[in-house]
C-alpha cells in the first residue's frame, strides 16, 4: 500500500510534479498551464454538489439516463432568467419541458413522447419532490416548482410484473 | 419507487474526520475508506457505495470529478456541455455500481466512459452552430488592465491557443499531469499512477509540441 500523502492538501500546487522526473523547464511550463486552467477552465464550483444531489436516487439500478437533445438555449436555462425549453431523450422516450418564471419559483410545462400514463417527478435540492401524472396527450404541468438545483424524473408506466423504469435527467438548474 | 426529496444526513469530511460510517464490507482493505488515500480509497469507497454508503459515493464524486471534468474538456466539449457529460458519467456509475468489475480500476473506467460520452455529445452537436471557445473569450475579455496584467493575459491567451492545437490525447495527458501535481488532487495523482510507465515518453512529446506551438503563437503569430 502506498503511504498516504497529506490528504488535507496543504502542499503547494505543482510540487507533485517533481516525482515525474520532468526537467525544470517542463515543470515550469506545466505549472503555468496549471495556473491557466485554474483561472480559465476550473471545475464549476457547484458541480460536485449538483452531482451528489443528482445521485440521491433510490433503486438506481432501474434508472435510464436521459441526455440533452438540444443545447441551443443552454445559456438561458442556466441563468434562470426567461422562459426556456429543453429536450431530453432516452431510446424510446422524449421529454420536452418549458420552464418559465412564476411566483416563488418556476412553472414547468412538459410533454412526453410517446405519451403514456407516466408519472413525472421534479426533485429540487432542499425541498420535497413534486409529482404529477402526464395526461392522455403526454402533457404535464407543475405550476410552482421552487428555485434550486433541479432534476427531472419520469417513472414510466410498465405492465404489471415488468422491470420498473425511471428516466432521469442531469440537473437542469443551479 | 420512492425517491429521496431531500439531501440525506450530514457529510463527513473524510480527509480530516476520524469518525465515519460503519463499513460492513471491508474485504477490500483493512482500514475504512476514510482513512485511505489514492486508489485504495477509491476502491474501498466503491465497495462501500455498493452496500449503500452514501458518504462513500459522495467522497468518490468529490475526489474524482476533476478527473472526469478535465477528460471531458480535453475531448473538446464546451464547458456547459461538459457539465452534462460529467453528470451522465456519474449517473452511469451509479447505475452500474455492481458491475464495474474492478474497483481498483475505477479511474480507468471513468476516463473511458467520459471519452465515450464526450464523443457521443460531439457527434450529436456536429450539425449545430460551430462551438465557441469560451475560455479564449474569457481570457480576452479582461479590458482595462494594467500593463503587466495585459502581458500576463496575452501570455495566457497564447498558451491556451497553443494548448488547443494539441491532440486530444496530449491535452488529456497534460491536464491530468497538472491535476496530479496539485496538492488538493493527491487522490487523483495516486489513481493515475496505476498504469505506470508508458505515459512518460508521450508526455514529453506533448510538452515539446506545446512548446513549439507556443513559440509560434508568441513570435510568428503576432506579426
Amino acid at each position: 500500500m502506498n503511504p498516504p500523502e497529506d490528504p488535507t492538501g496543504s502542499g503547494r500546487a505543482g510540487e507533485g510534479l517533481s516525482a515525474l522526473g520532468l526537467s525544470p523547464e517542463d515543470t515550469e511550463l506545466l505549472n503555468e498551464l496549471g495556473d491557466l486552467l485554474v483561472l480559465a477552465d476550473p471545475v464549476p464550483s457547484d458541480l460536485v454538489a449538483r452531482i451528489q444531489f443528482a445521485l440521491e436516487l433510490e433503486n438506481p439500478e432501474f434508472i435510464e439516463i436521459a441526455t440533452r437533445a438540444h443545447t441551443a438555449e443552454l445559456a438561458g436555462v442556466r441563468s434562470q432568467a426567461g422562459p426556456s425549453t429543453m429536450t431530453f431523450t432516452v431510446e424510446d422516450l422524449t421529454v420536452m419541458v418549458s420552464i418559465a418564471p412564476a411566483a416563488g419559483g418556476h412553472r414547468f410545462d412538459g410533454w412526453l413522447v410517446p405519451s403514456g400514463p407516466h408519472t413525472v417527478e421534479v426533485r429540487v435540492d432542499g425541498h420535497d419532490s413534486q409529482t404529477t401524472a402526464a395526461d392522455d396527450g403526454g402533457r404535464f404541468v407543475l405550476t410552482n416548482v421552487p428555485l434550486g438545483c433541479t432534476q427531472l424524473l419520469v417513472h414510466l408506466a410498465v405492465p404489471e410484473g415488468q422491470r420498473p423504469r425511471t428516466v432521469v435527467t442531469p440537473t437542469i438548474m443551479r | 419507487m420512492v425517491m429521496t426529496g431531500k439531501r440525506g444526513g450530514t457529510r463527513v469530511d473524510a480527509a480530516t474526520s476520524g469518525a465515519g460510517p460503519s463499513l460492513e464490507d471491508a474485504n477490500m482493505a483493512d482500514a475504512p475508506w476514510w482513512e485511505l488515500s489514492g486508489y485504495e480509497r477509491h476502491a474501498a469507497c466503491l465497495v462501500a457505495a455498493r452496500s449503500g454508503d452514501r458518504q462513500a459515493l459522495d467522497a468518490l464524486v468529490q475526489d474524482l470529478t476533476p478527473l472526469v471534468w478535465h477528460v471531458a474538456r480535453a475531448q473538446g466539449v464546451e464547458r456547459a456541455q461538459a457539465e452534462d457529460v460529467v453528470q451522465t458519467v456519474w449517473l452511469t456509475l451509479l447505475r452500474k455500481l455492481d458491475s464495474v468489475a474492478e474497483p481498483r480500476a475505477l479511474a480507468r473506467w471513468l476516463i473511458t466512459t467520459t471519452r465515450r460520452e464526450a464523443l457521443r455529445v460531439q457527434r450529436s452537436t456536429d450539425n449545430e452552430a460551430p462551438l465557441v471557445d469560451e475560455v479564449l473569450d474569457k481570457l480576452r475579455a479582461q479590458d482595462g488592465l494594467p500593463e503587466q496584467e495585459v502581458l500576463k493575459r496575452d501570455r495566457n491567451t497564447a498558451l491556451w491557443t497553443a494548448f488547443r492545437t494539441l491532440s486530444k490525447r496530449c491535452q488529456e495527458i497534460l491536464r491530468l499531469t497538472v491535476l496530479a501535481g496539485r496538492a488538493e488532487y493527491n487522490a487523483v495523482a495516486e489513481t493515475l499512477q496505476i498504469p505506470r510507465g508508458s505515459i512518460g515518453p508521450t508526455r514529453n512529446r506533448c510538452l515539446t509540441t506545446l512548446r513549439g506551438a507556443l513559440s509560434n503563437e508568441t513570435e510568428g503569430g503576432s506579426s
